[in-house]
């Protein structure tokens, strides 16, 4: 079976998320990127329609192995709409557009199925991609280079544990703004030190606080700026543990909460609930009780989540390479990253 | 240890006997106590966290175990070396032979003093009158040496005036001030303060503070209290007020009025020293307060006719009926009315440690109730293990979480109970940081927030931010990370001017977040504080 080999490289970037080889989304979007160049270029597929089955497998394979994995699905599903874009343009066909009008007048001879193979599709995508590639090295410059506009003078900014857009964008800001962060240490991983100590050696006023004091920190901050795992096609946020009660807060005190985040990150998939099974993953006790805690650990259930949903109604503005945008507005850079047909997979 | 009694209250005896007497009975005590400390005795039981938690203990905590004793003494070595390293120019009263030339051997010597009286108790359990002569012969031999001492001191150019004059006891209150020089290294930590919280950093008592040696003349167990305090193996208000009457109780046991001064008003004096020295321990938390003015307030009503014995007896009264009254019956009280809300198949998420919420989840259990716990706890004082370790060993079925997996488990939850450290008057809740954020997550989920305080935790104080009025712990706590080999981040912070951990130990949780406070009294919106302590004022004058 030629296909399973042809699997092998995706089996490889699953196994290397798995093992946590791939921890930061930046890392997986170039290697999930990087796979995809090199699937279009030397792949064996005749036509778009083949090559948009190849991927659309090596998006199922992903779901099924990591549920809460988005952002090589993302890459991808923005790959098959560049593949279609390209196709289109190749073949000098439309595709039927989303207008009401345009569904009910439809007839089937015209609807495109991608099966022509054409003689400069390939290179024609790979150019695209390269395009892309591009896009997905300078995104976080971009992000940051917007933090003069969204940081004041003698702010106190809250962030929860590590992000590296986070840290760039304050690190930009502090270039030619005096201002205070407050870093909630984020347990159990506390990653928080380390974003703490880096920004303490740019010469940022840190202060450290455990996840304990937030809420009376809250009170006297002025935004709250964090990074994200997902961001869900309501404009929710699939984020680190203990930031539901961080935006919580924020609002109760009504503080800004600001969320940079890639394009890549941006997810067309709904949460029904935050208890969804597939939405959460517990990980190791170790980091919440130690294994030396003795005999009491027989008796004890013991839970460490990973992820915090966080509602729509909780985020103030998610801010991408592109700028800012209200999370109600988040639907609609979804239909412009990705085909309607590639939503679920 | 009755026999110490007679003797006590029989003897005229000077300052420097009564002080080894206190050793004496305290060395016995000591033998007797896991006999007489029922409570930590069955705590101790069923051990399974580590031992270090035992002494968070809510339950009689006053009482001495050994290994705090051991502590104790650690900590006066580390006095003892400090003071010799600052050279604090404290003159001591008395000196032993071997050490007269040592400015701070105070408490050398009352090791010496321990150890020698324990060799005595060893040797001899019935030698107590042979063992007074021998402490006379001592104590002359002392204060001869004394009287060298001081002359050498001035000598040495040094204010005899600052020496107490011990013979009178007649100021045994007075507190010896010394300016120690100003460190170099106090800029440096001037740095690492958070500008919100300055005000709070005054309060915060270091480890090696040169404050606390400026006092003289304080009760042993108001010493070992403060050290406890200070190192917080006494942790929360109730252990806190608890271990506060007990070492008071003490006092009042030991105190000998001084010629032509009446009982109560040499106490309050006496009192107010050690309150001072407790208070750069650790600030009073408000149930100490509360405590405290319940207790001078009832010593001020005491006939001054009665004899000295009969006064100390009514002001143990006072105490005891206080600690039963306003501590414990209110306990039993609100764990009844708690009962009445915890139902079978409920969930009930807590917070930390609290010696009331345990009583109420083990008191709900026998009764037959079958719910489940959810402990949340979160560094750096992780008290929620300790909480754990209890509920666990009363056979309730737990389940443990850290703070921000709140939000995951608040779903399944029926009920949240929360203890307090005070309960304000603008009906804002004082208690153990984290509280709030845990009030909040459930009243985003419309879970019911119980918080369950006793009235004389109610404060007339008014905050409405975590600022003002709190407390700072030690900030190094936050730069360990528990469970890994690899040193964090932080834990050169020291070294970076720009980098401060800041722990908090208290918050106010604002009053739309909790359902009902339950208190002895009744269960009451928070609101209704200022209600209660009218009636309550009403109650006591």
């Amino acid at each position: 079976m030629p296909d399973v080999e042809n699997l092998l490289d995706i089996r490889r970037l699953i196994s290397d998320i798995q093992h946590k080889k791939l921890v930061r989304s930046y890392d997986i979007a170039l290697r999930t990127e990087e796979l995809l160049e090199e699937l279009i270029s030397k792949g064996q597929w005749k036509s778009a329609k083949e090559l948009m089955n190849l991927v659309k497998t090596r998006i199922q394979l992903v779901r099924e192995n990591l549920p809460q994995e988005a952002t090589a699905p993302n890459i991808m599903r923005h790959t098959l709409k560049v593949i279609r874009e390209e196709y289109q343009s190749a073949s000098k066909k439309k595709d039927e557009g989303q207008s009401l009008h345009e569904l009910v007048t439809a007839t089937p001879s015209n609807v495109l199925d991608y099966s022509d193979s054409l003689i400069d599709l390939r290179s024609s995508i790979v150019d695209h991609l390269t395009e892309y590639k591009v896009e997905l090295e300078s995104s976080s410059e971009n992000i940051a280079a917007q933090a003069l506009e969204h940081i004041h003078t003698n702010e106190i900014i809250l962030t929860v544990g590590k992000s590296k857009t986070v840290e760039k964008f304050l690190k930009r800001a502090a270039k030619d703004r005096t201002f205070n962060v407050i870093v909630v240490e984020g347990a159990p991983l506390y990653d928080g030190h380390t974003m703490a100590a880096s920004l303490a050696k740019s010469n940022i006023q840190t202060t450290v606080i455990a996840d304990s004091a937030v809420f009376a920190m809250m009170s006297r901050v002025n935004k709250v700026i964090i990074g994200t795992h997902t961001v869900l096609a309501n404009g929710g946020l699939r984020a680190a543990s203990g930031i539901h009660a961080v935006a919580l807060a924020a609002k109760h005190y009504s503080v800004p909460v600001m969320v940079l985040s890639h394009m890549y990150k941006f997810s067309p998939t709904y949460v029904g609930s935050p208890n969804h099974e597939a939405f959460n993953v517990c990980v190791s006790p170790a980091g919440v009780i130690p294994y030396a805690t003795g005999p009491i650990l027989k008796q004890i259930e013991v839970y460490n989540p990973v992820y915090d949903y966080v509602p729509p109604e909780l985020v103030t503005l998610f801010i991408s390479h592109q700028g800012g945008n209200s999370p109600s507005y988040v639907y609609r850079l979804l239909s412009e990253l990705y085909h309607q047909d590639d939503y679920d997979l | 240890m009755d026999k110490m009694k007679s003797k006590a209250s029989t003897d005229g005896s000077t300052k420097k006997e009564k002080k080894n007497k206190r050793k004496q009975s305290k060395d016995s005590q000591d033998d007797v106590k896991p006999i007489s400390n029922e409570v930590s005795c069955e705590d101790n039981k069923n051990e399974l966290v580590d031992e270090k938690n035992d002494s968070t203990k809510n339950d009689a905590t006053a009482q001495k175990l050994s290994e705090k004793e051991l502590r104790r003494l650690e900590w006066e070595k580390k006095l003892q070396s400090q003071k010799g390293d600052k050279e604090v120019t404290t003159i001591s009263n008395t000196k032993t032979t071997q050490q007269q030339k040592q400015l701070s051997e105070k408490e050398l010597r009352k090791l010496e003093w321990e150890k020698k009286l324990q060799e005595q108790k060893a040797g001899d359990t019935a030698n107590s009158a042979l063992s007074k002569a021998e402490l006379k012969a001592k104590r002359r031999e002392q204060q001869e040496a004394q009287r060298q001492a001081k002359l050498a001191a001035e000598k040495a150019k040094k204010p005899p005036s600052t020496t107490p004059t011990k013979d009178t006891a007649k100021e045994v209150s007075k507190v010896e001030k010394k300016t120690v020089p100003k460190k170099e290294t106090k800029k440096i930590i001037d740095l690492h303060r958070v500008q919100l919280v300055q005000h709070l950093y005054a309060e915060m008592p270091q480890k090696q503070d040169s404050k606390l040696l400026v006092y003289n003349n304080i009760h042993p167990a108001f010493v070992k209290l403060g050290s406890q305090y200070l190192n917080k193996t006494i942790l929360g208000s109730n252990a806190r007020t608890l271990a506060l009457m007990a070492a008071l109780k003490r006092l009042i046991y030991d105190i000998q009025t001084p010629p032509k001064q009446e009982l109560c008003r040499y106490l309050e004096n006496v009192l107010q020293t050690c309150t001072n020295f407790l208070q750069n321990c650790r600030p009073f938390a408000v149930s100490m307060v509360n405590a405290l003015r319940n207790f001078k307030l009832h010593s001020t009503q005491i006939d001054t006719n009665l004899i000295d014995s009969e006064k100390k007896a009514r002001l143990q009264d006072i105490i005891d009926v206080y600690i039963n009254d306003d501590i414990y019956k209110a306990g039993d009280a609100i764990s009844l009315k708690v009962n009445e809300k915890i139902s079978d198949g409920d969930v009930i998420l807590i917070y930390g440690c609290s010696s009331l919420l345990k009583k109420i989840l083990v008191d709900a259990h026998k009764d037959g109730k079958k719910f489940k716990v959810i402990v949340a706890d979160c560094r750096p004082l992780l008290e929620g293990k300790e909480m754990l370790r209890r509920l666990v060993v009363a056979g309730i079925k737990c389940t443990y979480i850290f703070l921000n997996g709140a939000s995951y488990v608040m779903n399944s939850v029926t009920k949240v109970l929360l203890g307090a450290h005070a309960l304000l008057t603008n009906g804002y809740v004082m208690s153990r940081i984290g509280t709030a954020q845990i009030a909040l997550v459930a009243k985003a989920y419309n879970k019911p927030v119980l918080v369950c305080c006793e009235t004389y935790k109610f404060s007339e104080r008014v905050q409405t931010d975590s600022f003002v009025y709190n407390e700072i712990g030690d900030p190094d706590l936050l730069s360990k990370t528990p469970g890994t080999e690899d040193p964090s981040p932080l834990s050169k912070w020291k070294e970076n001017n720009k980098l401060t951990p800041l722990n908090l130990l208290y918050d106010v949780t604002p009053p739309d977040f909790v359902t009902a406070v339950v208190t002895e009294i009744a269960i009451l919106p928070c609101t209704s504080v200022p209600v209660v302590l009218r009636i309550n004022a009403i109650d006591t004058t």
